[in-house]
């Protein structure tokens, strides 16, 4: 691996960049993520966490255990809106903006 | 004594790295007069200030007054942009849909209270909303409309802000957390997991944490903690003209949808009834969405005051002692980074801010 060495393929991160994240004291895959973009792509950092984590413990010297994984969200796999859409539960803790404002004078 | 004389002295101490901490630090570092440190128990990002949909958003912000400020701070970007690199802010413009012809009656009225301060409201028809965002669902009745709103990516937001305070010598200590705080004579002792600070003044700006920092010098930061939902689909075509109130796609064409308030402590997890809710909002909002991959959904912590409002400024009756906490701190953060370096180097800002004193609430 040199710096050019992509990292993640999905959003196209190298190692260079990611070691920029590094040497402003990220120490976790997420840290390193929102800064670069590295595992936000449509694999969700299923190819690439291994990699950054190994570059985390080189550069700070923990070892490979200690670093914390990439936090798993759902859908965890790529799913179409109409399937996550398709229950009849009523909005009550998703609002509109226009819902909240108020016009008079608080 | 827990001070000891071996601490590091700085001019001034920023406890939270977050866009509000970072954009004080930046700002007064703009001065390159003042030796600053800013400390977080984590790193940028990893807080509120990641994990937000991150519109500049100012026309429903009510009462009136607080839309000026929102405002104002709108009107800062494009300034700051030129100051500290691409933040791919754009002022494309929000839509806040209404689906019932009563909320009208209430739309008219609130564009008749912000034109008051200077912002300027169209109340749209039907017709209006669909012709300015044609994939917008033909069951919406109307909108409010604003020219002045827009979105910022909140990575890009953060790491400038950051880079650009660094250049102009801040100090970072990330990984940090602060254990306590002690009062000496007219200035600080902050003490962290990795050493002690001494500072002329000191800034809690702690967001969701600021509860904590107030306890550890008896004062009570009267905020609450509200969790959001949101989902990422993957990089679509140009789907939407507009920031919808709920909705906006990201430069990349990803779509983020999300407006869900949950009182449920510092607890971040996703819910699978909060994103199925959302995803039927996304749908009945842009039906177009039903058909759109999700890759991701996220969720955060953010701080709302106990009134809504922002609570920034001098903590009256403690010298030297300052707090910026508030809601909607990506579309404020250049205003409040403005108006508190203002604060902090000569004790006067340029635009009045004694209502957002935390004195309101004794």
């Amino acid at each position: 691996m040199d710096k050019s060495t992509i990292v993640c393929r999905c959003e196209e991160i190298n190692v260079d960049e990611i070691e920029t994240v590094l040497k402003m004291g990220a120490e976790t895959f997420d840290d390193v993520k929102r800064i670069t973009r590295c595992g936000m792509g449509p694999c969700q950092a299923k190819m690439c966490v291994k990699h950054v984590s190994n570059l985390i413990s080189e550069y700070t010297g923990k070892p490979l255990a200690e670093i914390p994984p990439a936090r798993a969200r759902m859908p965890l796999k790529i799913t179409r809106m109409r399937v996550l859409a398709g229950t009849e539960s009523h909005a009550s803790t998703v609002k509109a903006v226009f819902e909240e404002g108020d016009p008079d004078e608080k | 004594m827990k001070s000891r004389t071996h601490a590091e002295a700085y001019d001034v101490v920023i406890i939270g790295a977050g866009v509000i901490g970072n954009s004080i630090a930046y700002h007064l570092s703009e001065q390159n007069s003042q030796n600053i440190l800013v400390i977080d128990k984590s790193f940028p990002l990893s807080g509120t200030s990641g994990s937000t949909q991150a519109w500049v958003w100012v026309h429903t912000k009510t009462p009136s007054s607080y839309g000026e400020l929102s405002l104002f701070s709108s009107e800062l970007y494009p300034y700051l942009e030129r100051k500290i690199g691409d933040v791919e802010y754009k002022r494309t413009g929000g839509l806040a849909p209404f689906f019932t012809e009563e909320e009208r009656e209430k739309a008219l009225k609130l564009a008749e209270s912000q034109a008051k301060v200077g912002i300027d409201i169209k109340v749209l028809s039907r017709d209006e909303v669909l012709k300015k965002e044609p994939s917008f669902s033909p069951n919406v009745v109307g909108a409010t409309f604003s020219s002045i709103d827009g979105n910022v990516n909140p990575f890009r937001l953060l790491e400038l802000y950051t880079r650009a305070a660094e250049k102009n010598k801040v100090d970072y200590s990330f990984y940090n957390p602060v254990v306590d705080i002690e009062q000496q004579g007219d200035g600080y002792m902050v003490h962290s997991e990795k050493g002690v600070f001494r500072t002329k003044k000191l800034i809690l700006a702690g967001g969701p944490w600021s509860k904590q920092l107030g306890s550890f010098i008896g004062l009570d930061i009267p905020v609450k903690l509200v969790r959001g939902q949101v989902l990422i689909t993957e990089p679509l075509a140009p789907l939407l003209n507009y920031t919808i109130g709920g909705i906006r796609q990201a430069n990349n064409g990803e779509v983020l949808i999300g407006y869900s308030k949950e009182e449920v402590g510092y607890n971040r997890q996703g819910t699978l009834d909060v994103i199925q809710e959302t995803a039927n909002m996304a749908v009945s909002f842009v039906p177009a969405l039903a058909n759109a991959n999700v890759v991701r959904s996220f969720s955060g912590v953010r701080v709302v005051p106990e009134d809504g409002l922002p609570i920034f400024g001098e903590i009256p009756g403690r010298k030297n002692l300052y707090i910026a906490t508030m809601h909607s701190g990506i579309t404020l953060s250049p205003v409040i980074g403005t108006l508190m370096s203002e604060l902090i180097s000569s004790g006067e800002t340029s635009l009045p801010i004694e209502k957002y004193s935390i004195s309101r609430f004794a």
